[in-house]
């Protein structure tokens, strides 16, 4: 609670660090800023030319199918590596001034969401012109989705931040575990692949699989996601949150010995 | 806790792990694990204090003392491993000045982000954002990006965000040395009129004058042990005192090993090893000493001491006049002070074939090392012999005046 608080208090720096970041990323720059959305825009076209015809896929309109799955997997997996190695890179002010130590790797997940949420102004064009629509009722689960996949992301973070400052390897561990989770993550895929139902059930214990279900059922199907899908996402959130922070809570004090 | 105090520190202990060898990551950990050893060593061995609302204190120390492990404890980067620290109301630190500044943004966000760093809400800065301009001095240089700035542009800039904070408690690490001396006495009374206000303010420096003049209290640091505290005039002339101490004890024995060292060849006895000689050889020094007023050999003065400089020489052709002189330098090269026997009494002095000769100075020198050169030069300059940096000496004083050398002042008023 008094955390809490003490965030609230710290609210700027996290929104500055947020705007530092995300305005620092295409600084100089001819497009500066425009490169948010050039670049997902021409990640759509090549999947749609690659999947068309070079690799012509069974699943109808597979470039979407991709697209609305992968999207929400990069801001979940840089979250979560870059995010594990944020307190590293700002040592300088870790080691010199005192602020809750959460704002950190709050500022970095929050710069990525707000990243994958800019490029939801191309996912959205896209969903209707490809002609799948937009269900107003599924959009509107969305942001539950969204929250349930932030606040993954970020115990996920505030985990491997603060394990990463006393075990640097940590960092090229989960350059490896990331590399392996997408495939375990129905992104590549539907998760009506798998036909074996006990294998699924077993895949669902993967806390990204129901995010990115709940992903393409709204975005790609047009239906509003399983109740059921939702609240294990949102659970598995809260799990990570709360583990994330315990961890965390306990190695911040020695981060300024350490850096 | 006293509610009229700001800050108690309770009996406060700290370590820090020294590792021989660290290993940080998996390869180390697993293979070398036995090796992981390490040393605790203690910084703080149990120091407690308490701060007033509004006093302002000054923590001193020489380097290593603990002195800025206190002030980070204080600031909560780090925390004891034995006693408690309590703290009331808003800290602010001046210890890191520009945190997350970013090079390509504009003085004018990089305000809002340092600003936000200490804890400032956006409405705060919004209010507070012309003062940190004015004070800063930056005027139209504010909206460019400060990649553009002068290294002094950009400590003002960082200066006057970290002190336009309004904090209850004011943690200061040796900073005040920013920008020129005119920004420094605006820092200053910036921070006296901070004070005036009720924050209490904590200063770590080595500039002792500036916590004598905005401080209480003064506490001196040794070892992670309070040695000694009270008015900063009085802890503060304990703690010089003890310095000069431990300095000359080091000078002596600095003289001591230097003494020992083998010499070059060429150079006789009586010469330190660092001494360089020039000249025909028409007349040669055979002996080189320095002496107190009571002809002791001696290689540390006091400033008011009087010093013998006595020279022995030698020389082979008959008839020849000499004109002796000796010069000091300061250990950093600075000519302090020459003369010769012509310019004090207007006439050269006949060579003996083997002479002695006596000059008596009134010392006047401030403390520092210093070294002294000795020539005899023929009346129209032909350098007999000449030897740079013959003998090394040091200057203690009990005085804390400041300069080259002392200048006997005397105060009057009405």
């Amino acid at each position: 609670m008094k955390l809490i608080q003490e965030l609230y208090a710290y609210r700027e720096m996290i929104f500055s660090l947020v705007r530092k970041d995300l305005r620092g990323r295409y600084k100089g720059s001819v497009l500066g800023f425009l490169w948010t959305f050039i670049n997902p825009l021409f990640q759509l076209i090549i999947y749609t030319i690659a999947f068309s015809f070079i690799l012509p896929s069974p699943i109808e309109k597979y470039y979407l199918h991709l697209f609305v799955a992968l999207i929400p997997w990069i801001f979940f997996s840089s979250s979560v590596q870059g995010g594990a190695n944020s307190i590293m890179a700002a040592k300088n002010l870790v080691s010199k001034i005192y602020f809750p130590r959460e704002v950190i790797p709050i500022s970095y997940v929050t710069g990525c969401f707000v990243n994958m949420l800019l490029t939801f102004i191309i996912i959205f064009p896209v969903v209707i012109f490809s002609g799948v629509g937009l269900n107003l009722k599924a959009v509107a689960c969305l942001p539950i989705v969204m929250l349930a996949e932030y606040i993954m992301a970020l115990g996920l973070a505030l985990l491997f931040s603060a394990v990463t400052v006393f075990f640097r390897d940590m960092e090229h561990i989960l350059n490896i575990i990331t590399m392996a989770w997408i495939y375990l993550t129905p992104v590549l895929y539907p998760i009506d692949m798998i036909a074996d139902e006990n294998i699924q059930k077993l895949f669902y214990l993967n806390p990204m699989t129901s995010v990115i279900v709940a992903y393409r059922d709204v975005l790609y199907y047009a239906r509003t996601p399983d109740f059921s899908t939702l609240v294990t996402a949102f659970l598995f959130g809260i799990a990570s949150l709360l583990f994330g922070e315990l961890i965390f809570s306990k190695l911040k004090k020695s981060f300024a010995e350490v850096l | 806790m006293n509610p009229e105090n700001s800050i108690e520190v309770r009996n406060v202990k700290k370590k820090f792990k020294i590792f021989y060898d660290r290993g940080n990551d998996l390869k180390d950990r697993i293979l070398f694990r036995n090796r992981n050893h390490y040393e605790n060593r203690w910084v703080l061995n149990g120091i407690s204090f308490s701060v007033r609302k509004g006093e302002a204190i000054g923590l001193i120390g020489h380097n290593g003392c603990g002195k800025s492990t206190t002030l980070k404890l204080l600031t909560k980067i780090l925390y004891p491993d034995e006693g408690t620290i309590e703290m009331d109301g808003r800290v602010s630190s001046l210890i890191e000045l520009g945190a997350g500044f970013h090079p390509d943004m504009t003085g004018r966000e990089n305000i809002y982000t340092n600003a936000s760093i200490f804890g400032l809400t956006k409405k705060e800065i919004d209010a507070r954002i012309q003062e940190i301009i004015d004070f800063s001095e930056l005027e139209e240089f504010i909206d460019n990006p400060i990649r553009t700035y002068s290294s002094g542009m950009y400590m003002r800039l960082a200066f006057s965000v970290a002190i336009n904070v309004d904090a209850n408690i004011l943690l200061i690490d040796e900073i005040l040395a920013v920008g020129d001396a005119n920004f420094q006495r605006k820092c200053f009374d910036k921070l006296r009129e901070i004070k005036s206000h009720g924050t209490t303010i904590v200063i770590v420096s080595h500039a002792l004058e500036q916590i004598e003049q905005i401080c209480e209290t003064s506490y001196w640091i040794e070892d992670g042990l309070i040695k000694d505290h009270g008015t900063p005039k009085a802890v503060h002339d304990h703690y010089l005192k003890n310095m000069e101490e431990k300095r000359s004890q080091q000078l002596e024995k600095q003289h001591h090993q230097e003494n020992q060292k083998p010499q070059k060849e060429t150079l006789p006895d009586f010469c330190e090893a660092s001494a360089i000689r020039m000249g025909t050889g028409a007349v040669r020094f055979t002996n080189a000493l320095l002496c107190n007023a009571e002809n002791q050999k001696q290689f540390i003065f006091n400033t008011e001491d009087k010093l013998k400089i006595i020279l022995e020489y030698e020389s082979h052709q008959p008839g020849l006049k000499g004109n002796f002189g000796y010069g000091i330098f300061r250990e950093d090269g600075l000519h302090c002070y020459g003369t010769n026997i012509l310019i004090e009494t207007g006439e050269c002095i006949p060579i003996q074939e083997h002479g002695r000769l006596e000059i008596t100075v009134q010392n006047a020198l401030l403390p520092a090392k210093y070294f002294l050169d000795i020539a005899v030069h023929s009346h129209d300059g032909i350098i007999f012999d000449d030897i740079r940096q013959v003998l090394s000496f040091a200057v203690t004083s009990d005085h804390y005046d400041i300069g080259v050398c002392r200048l006997h002042s005397e105060f009057s008023w009405r």
